[in-house]
């Protein structure tokens, strides 16, 4: 079944090869006051986020196409209670724009919110 | 107030509005690539307060109907009220979409995070989309 043309099978699929996101990466931007860095690191059969202060989350990548090979993009997600933030993002050359979408979970009237990062790999 | 990173918390003791309004978002969007083969509209809609979005997938001979789902606005900090982003996620059942875009410029930026459970071995995909009002 497809939802949209780009879903439609390929005749070879390979599995995704996440090694384009690998490594430790760096925000452009040294005053940023969202994350100022981050790993992706292979751990054993899961692809693992690691965000200084935050933890570890699973993230799940993506390739361009149902053929899969080399991921493009990756998913994670951290639930820290009061808030809830999605991390998503994808490679542009050998940039990497982290997406944050937060939402707040508490009485604080916080508004849920966007923001958008680059990092470049150290 | 807990927070995890200084943009959780609110600059010079602004007080938070309580609720990111999707008005600046709403309407129907088309893709900007005529021949596109992933998602060629979105609408985004308020449902008597509930914020809606209503995708359609490149199909022959007619697009496919997502139907509505339940969508998060999003402003551009904790204390900004103006929706200027969104997500939503699609469970067809043989797979899963997640929607996340982001207005700039009268320009909407879809990302699409898929994939499959149908066992039909389709690789998980990404796609980013433009579209217009």
């Amino acid at each position: 079944m497809n939802s949209r043309l780009s879903d439609r099978a390929a005749d070879h699929v390979a599995p995704i090869d996440p090694a384009p996101l690998l490594g430790d990466w760096i925000n452009y931007d040294a005053g940023s006051r969202n994350i100022a860095s981050l790993t992706i690191a292979q751990d054993a059969e899961a692809l693992v986020l690691r965000i200084t202060g935050w933890g570890e989350a699973t993230a799940s990548p993506f390739a361009l196409t149902t053929a899969g090979g080399e991921a493009l993009a990756f998913r994670a997600a951290y639930d820290f209670g009061f808030a809830n933030i999605a991390i998503l993002a994808y490679l542009n050359k050998r940039l990497l724009v982290v997406d944050a979408y937060t939402t707040f979970n508490d009485d604080s009237g916080r508004s849920s919110y966007f923001v958008r990062d680059h990092f470049y790999l150290r | 107030m807990r927070y995890v990173r200084a943009e959780d918390r609110p600059p010079n003791g602004d007080t938070p509005p309580g609720r990111v309004d999707p008005a600046p978002m709403l309407g129907t969007w088309f893709a900007t690539d005529k021949q596109a083969l992933g998602v060629v509209k979105l609408e985004l809609s308020d449902r008597d307060g509930a914020f809606v979005v209503r995708a359609f997938g490149a199909a022959t001979p007619e697009p496919l109907d997502w139907g509505e789902v339940p969508a998060i606005a999003y402003a551009k900090s904790v204390v900004s009220a103006e929706g200027m982003a969104v997500s939503a996620t699609y469970d067809f059942g043989f797979a899963e979409s997640l929607l996340a875009a982001y207005t700039k410029g009268g320009i909407l930026v879809l990302d699409t995070f898929n994939t499959f459970k149908d066992g039909s071995g389709r690789s998980a995909y990404f796609s980013r989309e433009f579209f217009h009002r």
